[in-house]
C-alpha cells in the first residue's frame, strides 16, 4: 500500500496526515485524528452519522477518500462550542430533549446547524429537508425539530435585539 | 470499525483535462475515476470493485462550469447536483432537470454527487438520466486521440453499461437551448421523499408553438422502467400537431403503461409500475396544462 500525506485544516487547526489513497475521511477522522465524535452508521451514506461539514458543506465522510480531503476545511463535532460554552444549538437540543441515545446527534447537530446558516428562519418542510441526510431511530424526530426551531428563534433574536440597538 | 482498505498503487489529481485524459490512457481499466464518490464508494466498499488507482477530477476547474455557449448549454461533468439544483440558468431552462437533481438523496449527497457520475454510472434509476433525454442532451467524450458527441440516446446500452470506453473521459453535458413556451414536469416515485432510489421516474416535456396551443414537439422520458432511461415516442404521434385542450390524457397515460416493460423488484412490481407510470402520465399532462393557462 503506497502512503501519501495530506494537509487539512480541521476545527481551526492545521494537520498533516499520512494515509493511503484507499482511506475513508471518516476512518481518517475518528482512528488518526482521534476525533471520535464522528460516528459510522451505515458506510453508506444514508444515515448521516459520519456528517462533517467539508469546505463549508455538509458532507457524509465515509463517502469521501481522505486524499480528496487533501486542502479542505473541516469542521467535526469538536469544533461545535466548547466544553464551557454549548453552540445554541447544541442548547436547544438538551433543553428540548433532543438527544436520547446520542449517536445521530453529532451530526444532526452540524445538519441543523448548516440549514440555520443558510436558512435562518426554517419552516417545518424546511427543517425536514435540511436533516433529511440524518436518520435517527430514537426520538422520532419531533423533539429535533423542536431544538431547530429554539435555536432559530433564540439566533434571530440575538441577530433582531442587535439590529435594533444599532437603530 | 477497522478501517477498510484495498491494494491500491496511485492517487492522481490532476488540474488539467489533458493530464487527466494522459493518465487515462496510460492507465486505462487499472484505474478508477472519481468524481463525488457518492455511488462509486458504495460499490468499492462493497468490494465490487478491486480499485488499483484512483484518477480524481476534483482539481479540474473546468468541469465545474455551467454556461451558455451560442445556442446551447454546457454543463461540466464535476457540476454537483446542487449546483444544478441552485443555477438561475438551470432552473430557468432546464426546471426538470433542477427538480430531478433536488429530488436525489439528500444535502450530503447532493453537495458531492455529480450530474457527470450520476451519467457514467448508468443506473437505470438515475435520477437526471430521464430529464437529460427529455431535454435532448449530448455527451461529450474526450481521449487522447478524438473527441467525440453522443446523444443520450446511444450512450446508454444496458444497466450500468455505456458505451464509454476506458480511454475516455465525460468532460461535458451540451443542451440546446430551451425554445420559448417550452414546459416541464418532472414526477419521481419512491418510498420516500430523501435517500430513495427511485421505483419509477418521468420527465414530460412539452414545445408549444406560438398560439401556446398546438403541441409543436413532446418528449415523454422515463426511468426505472427498463434497463436505460427510455422515451415513449408514441406519444410523439399522439400530441404533435393536436391542440392541447383536446389531448386525451387517458389515454396518452394508457400509451405509457403499454409501452413500457418493467421488471419485479425490491422497489416495485411490475403491475405496479405499470399503473403508477399511467397514473403520473395523467398528472404530468393536467400539471402542464396548468403551467400552460398561466403564461404570460
Amino acid at each position: 500500500m503506497n502512503k501519501l500525506t495530506i494537509e487539512l485544516t480541521i476545527n481551526n487547526k492545521k494537520r498533516k496526515v499520512e494515509t493511503t489513497a484507499s482511506t475513508r475521511l471518516l476512518d481518517l477522522i475518528r482512528d488518526d485524528l482521534h476525533l471520535t465524535g464522528t460516528k459510522e452508521g451505515c458506510g453508506k451514506g444514508e444515515c448521516g452519522a459520519c456528517t462533517v461539514i467539508m469546505n463549508g458543506e455538509l458532507v457524509a465522510s465515509c463517502l469521501i477518500l481522505a486524499p480528496q480531503a487533501d486542502g479542505a476545511v473541516i469542521t467535526t463535532i469538536e469544533g461545535v462550542g466548547d466544553d464551557k460554552s454549548l453552540d445554541p444549538v447544541q442548547e436547544a437540543f438538551v433543553e428540548t430533549g433532543a438527544v436520547q441515545c446520542g449517536f445521530c446527534t453529532p451530526g444532526m447537530i452540524l445538519a441543523a446547524k448548516k440549514l440555520l446558516e443558510e436558512n435562518p428562519h426554517p419552516d417545518e418542510e424546511e427543517i425536514k429537508r435540511g436533516i433529511s441526510g440524518n436518520l435517527c431511530r430514537c426520538t422520532g424526530y419531533q423533539k429535533i425539530f423542536g431544538a431547530i426551531k429554539l435555536a432559530a428563534d433564540r439566533l434571530l433574536k440575538k441577530d433582531g435585539g442587535r439590529g435594533e440597538e444599532d437603530a | 470499525m477497522h478501517q477498510r482498505t484495498v491494494p491500491c498503487q496511485g492517487y492522481f489529481a490532476p488540474q488539467k483535462i489533458e493530464e487527466a485524459l494522459e493518465i487515462l490512457s496510460g492507465y486505462g481499466k487499472e484505474i478508477k475515476v472519481i468524481a463525488g464518490g457518492t455511488d462509486l464508494l458504495i460499490q468499492y466498499y462493497d468490494r465490487l470493485y478491486e480499485v488499483n488507482g484512483w484518477l480524481d477530477l476534483k482539481n479540474i476547474k473546468e468541469l465545474k462550469d455551467i454556461r451558455i455557449n451560442k445556442n446551447q448549454m454546457e454543463i461540466g461533468a464535476m457540476v454537483t447536483h446542487t449546483q444544478l439544483e441552485n443555477s438561475e440558468d438551470i432552473k430557468k431552462c432546464y426546471p426538470v432537470l433542477s427538480q430531478a437533481a433536488a429530488d436525489i438523496g439528500s444535502p450530503q449527497i447532493r453537495n458531492r454527487g455529480t450530474i457527470g457520475g450520476n451519467i457514467v454510472n448508468a443506473s437505470p434509476a438515475g435520477d437526471l438520466l430521464a430529464p437529460l433525454m427529455a431535454y435532448d442532451a449530448q455527451f461529450r467524450l474526450l481521449s487522447t486521440k478524438r473527441e467525440k458527441i453522443v446523444p443520450v440516446e446511444e450512450f446508454f446500452i444496458g444497466p450500468k453499461k455505456t458505451i464509454l470506453e476506458p480511454a475516455q473521459l465525460l468532460t461535458q453535458i451540451i443542451l440546446p437551448l430551451p425554445k420559448k413556451k417550452t414546459y416541464g414536469c418532472w414526477i419521481k416515485i419512491g418510498k420516500r421523499k430523501a435517500l430513495i432510489i427511485a421505483t419509477i421516474t418521468l420527465a414530460l416535456v412539452v414545445k408549444m408553438a406560438e398560439d401556446n396551443k398546438t403541441v409543436e414537439e413532446v418528449r415523454t422520458c422515463l426511468g426505472s422502467v427498463a434497463p436505460t432511461p427510455i422515451e415513449i415516442k408514441e406519444i410523439r404521434k399522439k400530441m404533435v400537431g393536436k391542440n392541447y385542450d383536446q389531448l386525451d390524457f387517458n389515454q396518452l397515460g394508457q400509451i405509457v403503461e403499454d409501452k413500457i416493460s418493467p421488471i419485479n423488484d425490491i422497489r416495485g412490481t411490475r403491475e405496479y409500475r405499470k399503473d403508477v407510470a399511467k397514473n403520473i402520465m395523467i398528472n404530468a399532462l393536467k400539471e402542464i396544462a396548468s403551467a400552460r393557462r398561466s403564461y404570460r
